[in-house]
């Protein structure tokens, strides 16, 4: 039986306990593509390179979910996911020497969510909001994509960025208060 | 300096305003058949490689497996097919990245919907 630091490709997995590690997979890869998406899309800035980053996340995923699963002691596994994505992430950066997009390759797929006469109104703030975004370290920026877009608690990003959680609250309380000044300063 | 109430309005706007600027995106349906197509090209070239080794074993090779001494084998060959594996997914990104760069994302939303 393979000890709790071990981990062991699917590949190599007795056929029964594969099928049941790809089940689970499948389960956990349908709850959290959305969340993987969008934070990928968030960080990078287009779809297209979020696309990969995303397939990228879930290739590794699937490679560790069994040691994933056995270290987690029932405790979700979303964080674990978003940190690998994150990890991805940084690397697209470093490797390409890119810095995220600004403005984001389009707000249309927020923006149809509104009617017409909240985009009129609604559509410059957000602008401005997500420009301002951009002017955030990383790692603010980054919990405040996870808060937002991922509605994830202060405990669940504390564990995806390595963090205390009491860390992990100033760091978002700080961020937004950054941003605060930031717009009232425009 | 801003009063308590007002900084207290100020911070829900701006909390407002990020809840509706970093909506979550909803993934294109091209992705998902694109992952699960991978995901699926890993499954098959797997149990293709157990199948295949089993098929080849005659009955006194099957004895033989028996004995501890001759468990090198399976494990060498269990190793190739993770080998495989990883090399079919890194063809299938190489092939998929190509494709992207020589006709740009519609030839690539064609080609994984042609794979459907």
């Amino acid at each position: 039986m393979s000890g709790p630091e071990e981990n062991v490709e699917p590949a190599q997995m007795p056929p029964a306990a594969k099928a049941e590690l790809d089940r689970a997979f499948e389960d956990f890869y349908r709850a959290h593509l959305r969340d993987v998406y969008s934070y990928a899309y968030y960080r990078v800035g287009n779809h297209h390179d979020a696309e990969d980053l995303t397939e990228q996340a879930f290739l590794q995923a699937y490679r560790h979910f069994d040691r994933a699963r056995r270290e987690s002691d029932g405790r979700p596994l979303r964080p674990w996911l978003i940190r690998i994505a994150h990890n991805l992430a940084s690397n697209y950066y470093r490797d390409r020497s890119r810095r995220p997009q600004t403005p984001l390759e389009s707000v249309d797929p927020i923006a149809t969510r509104h009617d017409t006469e909240a985009i009129a109104e609604g559509r410059e703030e957000l602008r401005e909001v997500m420009a301002n975004l951009e002017h955030l370290s990383e790692d603010r920026r980054e919990a405040l994509i996870m808060r937002f877009a991922l509605g994830m608690d202060n405990r669940e990003i504390a564990r995806a960025l390595g963090r205390s959680d009491g860390a992990t609250k100033v760091l978002i309380h700080r961020a937004i208060k950054q941003l605060q000044e930031e717009m009232s300063d425009e | 300096m801003s009063e308590p109430s007002e900084s207290l309005r100020d911070n829900w706007d701006v909390e407002k305003l990020l809840a509706d600027a970093l909506r979550p995106i909803e993934p294109p349906e091209r992705l998902s058949g694109r992952i699960e197509d991978t995901f699926a090209a890993i499954t098959q070239t797997a149990a293709e490689e157990l199948s295949a080794w089993a098929e080849e074993l005659s009955e006194s090779e099957l004895r033989a497996l028996r004995d501890p001494r001759n468990w090198v084998r399976p494990v060498v060959a269990v190793s190739a097919g993770g080998i495989a594996t990883g090399a079919l997914v890194v063809l299938e990104l190489r092939r998929r990245s190509k494709q992207k760069s020589e006709s740009g994302l519609r030839a690539l939303s064609s080609g994984v919907r042609s794979r459907l």
